[in-house]
């Protein structure tokens, strides 16, 4: 009698136990694709892309290659560092060109977090043929121009709009909200918002001259 | 006291004991529950051939289905024993007593043990034997409510018993993560490390295609060597923790990185050196690459010949003196120094296969990557950042700079377009890692541009000309902007 007592009392007690031990069960091994690889090859995964590279806007938005494996493409460029974002962008060429003319092209993309205003194609065109070559020739004063197109830090477009001081040393400033944009007044911004993996890029229809 | 009412005790003390010993692992150390422990025994002690026979046929299920016959086993053993205990009390105390030595014993012959795993087993051995003394004492004859009770008594410890039973069949070994895992220090301990040379896992950048970080459970993982070899094998990663393990600072590249970038790091990796394994299963003539594949899916290809040409390839379990985290591979990873890590370091390892080229394409190589993809010698400048804003007068420009196996003989600096000078290195633990260098720079004002190039123990100057990280790794020298005022 005392013993079966015994054992019920036991008996329930290690029930109790081993019924709350069953809670803390571990998981089980998941599955998904994976393992040691390289980042971002031309024939690269796509699934990996940032949600909010969503958010671009702007009309110039459109003549960005659709394929994500195009290195042109928004999944592509948010894969990698600004400089060579760029270079897999045909509407940038002029600016890689000149990037590279500079010297920038490590800096920008081994540089920690930044918003750079990028000129398109046309924007260069917009010069003066002798002017730009003049410009493209003369490594200070192209650094000069291009840094001053280049803000530190990441800036989302709600904190867009207001005055910067850039690389360069002078300020520029950004007029407007929502989805239109103009930088000193005059640069559309046509695609805003483009994601590459330290760089924030703001693409403008005109290039940005510094005061100094 | 009749039969059934011995049976019942026995089986009622048997629950009791194991459950108990569960419990106490369970809160302790899993691997040191009898159940598990007699499995992983068994495992051992079955020739390969019913093992592959058993995986074959019951695929996932093998191992629950192992626990089972385990438990039926001991059911049958605890049964005799409360049926014969009846008569010849010794047996009562005896039969849980041997029951109870066998569990602490398969906990010893675990590859891992620790003193203290017998603790489980021979705590509730030593409850089973008490409780199935007591309930042969009592005897439940003659009136019925005592019947009654003292069945509904055994049958709810031997529910409880059976319920932890079930949990061990459900999660196969339940609780063996990460958190579970000592490691054992290394036989070959290695060179000593500089301080400041390494990177923190935290800070440790990670490349890879995996959506969501695997989570490999210990008692569902085995690793398989397989393929163009003598025998193959498959071992635990209890098996790896007992073999001899070497510990090697060696820094790893990603070849995505851009030339500056930030995908490299340097860590004090533990593991089972590859090459002497692999050759005592016999290699076969003609066998060219090792084809590691992931628990996920990934394959990445390694030359048989640069895993043997005496480098530190290992099986690494250990990372910066952790067990490896989640992210970066656990519960081990293949580790290849001086290969970029998508051909020679495979995380999530689940298999090796040895093949040749034609048979085979890894993942990134179908892909259009080289198929064979030593680091190429580099440097980078990480201090001062680009674009940095700096005082004019001395500044200490600082970087790293590698050339795996080769080792580097010479760091130079360049400002604009100056004369290249020499930067002083710091010492470097072995050939596999980065060097620290740093040189002072009597800063005038003005835009300045730093560039950096090193010089392996070849001779050879790190390549000038620019080369994206397609197909085979970035080449060029760094160099970064600054303006002093």
């Amino acid at each position: 009698m005392r013993a079966t007592k015994l054992t019920a009392l036991a008996a329930a007690t290690l029930f109790s136990i081993s019924l709350a031990a069953c809670g803390s069960d571990s998981s089980s091994s998941t599955t998904s694709s994976g393992g040691e690889s390289p980042m971002a090859a031309p024939t690269t995964m796509a699934s990996s892309a940032p949600s909010d590279m969503m958010a671009t806007f702007g009309a110039g938005c459109s003549a960005v290659p659709a394929d994500a494996s195009n290195p042109g493409s928004f999944q592509a460029m948010a894969q990698v560092p600004v400089a060579t974002a760029a270079s897999g962008n045909p509407l940038l060429s002029t600016l890689v060109t000149a990037v590279k003319k500079a010297g920038l092209v490590d800096s920008l993309n081994s540089a920690d977090g930044i918003t750079v205003f990028a000129p398109t194609n046309d924007a260069f065109g917009k010069i003066p043929k002798a002017d730009l070559d003049k410009v493209l020739a003369d490594k200070k004063t192209l650094t000069s121009i291009l840094t001053y197109h280049v803000v530190p830090g990441k800036l989302a477009p709600e904190a867009l709009a207001g005055s910067h001081k850039t690389l360069q040393g002078d300020e520029l400033t950004v007029s407007g909200s929502g989805e239109d944009f103009k930088v000193n007044g005059a640069a559309s911004v046509v695609c805003g918002n483009v994601q590459t993996a330290n760089a924030t890029v703001y693409i403008i229809d005109s290039v940005l001259m510094p005061k100094s | 006291m009749r039969a059934w009412a011995g049976v019942a005790a026995g089986l009622a003390a048997a629950s009791l004991g194991v459950a108990v010993a569960e419990l106490l692992a369970a809160v302790t150390r899993p691997a040191a529950g009898p159940l598990i422990a007699v499995g992983g025994a068994v495992i051992d002690a079955t020739p390969t051939a019913v093992k592959e026979f058993a995986v074959r046929e019951l695929g996932t299920n093998d191992k629950p289905f192992l626990l089972g016959v385990i438990g039926l086993v001991v059911a049958a053993l605890a049964a005799v024993t409360g049926a014969v205990g009846r008569r010849r009390r010794l047996v009562a105390v005896a039969g849980p007593a041997l029951l109870g030595l066998a569990g602490a014993g398969a906990a010893l012959s675990r590859p891992a043990f620790q003193p203290y795993d017998v603790v489980p087993s021979l705590t509730g051995a030593a409850l089973a034997g008490v409780v199935l003394w007591l309930l042969l004492r009592s005897r439940p004859s003659g009136v019925r409510v005592d019947r009654r009770v003292f069945l509904q008594a055994a049958a709810l410890v031997a529910a409880s018993g059976g319920a932890v039973a079930l949990r061990g069949l459900a999660g196969g070994a339940p609780g063996r993560a990460r958190e579970s895992v000592r490691l054992p220090a290394a036989a070959d301990p290695g060179p000593p490390v500089p301080a400041g040379l390494l990177t923190s896992n935290k800070d440790f950048y990670r490349v890879d295609t995996a959506l969501t970080v695997p989570r490999i459970d210990l008692g569902d993982w085995s690793l398989r060597v397989h393929g163009m070899l003598g025998r193959e094998l498959r071992v635990t990663f209890e098996d790896l923790l007992a073999m001899p393990l070497i510990e090697r600072p060696v820094t790893m590249n990603c070849v995505s990185n851009e030339v500056g970038g930030p995908y490299m790091g340097t860590a004090k990796w533990l593991g089972v050196p590859l090459a002497p394994l692999l050759r005592s299963l016999g290699i076969r003539a003609g066998a060219e690459q090792v084809v590691a594949r992931s628990v996920e899916g990934m394959t990445i290809g390694t030359p048989v010949a640069t895993l043997l040409d005496g480098r530190d390839a290992m099986l690494a379990i250990g990372m910066n003196g952790e067990p490896l985290p989640l992210e970066h591979g656990f519960p081990v990873r293949m580790l290849t120094p001086g290969v970029y890590g998508y051909a020679g370091s495979c995380k999530w390892l689940s298999s090796l296969e040895l093949t040749t080229f034609d048979q085979f394409d890894p993942y990134w190589v179908s892909r259009g990557w080289a198929a064979q993809a030593p680091v190429k010698t580099g440097s980078r400048v990480d201090r001062p950042r680009p674009f940095a804003r700096l005082d004019a007068g001395v500044v200490t420009v600082a970087g790293v700079a590698w050339a795996q196996r080769r080792g580097i003989e010479a760091v130079e600096v360049r400002i604009d377009d100056g004369e290249w000078a020499p930067a002083e290195l710091l010492p470097a633990p072995s050939v596999d890692t980065w060097v620290q260098w740093r040189y002072s720079w009597r800063a005038t004002a003005g835009p300045h541009s730093i560039a950096v190039r090193a010089t392996d123990r070849t001779g050879a100057v790190q390549a000038q000309e620019r080369a994206t990280p397609f197909p085979s790794g970035a080449t060029g020298w760094h160099t970064i902007s600054v303006t002093v005022s």
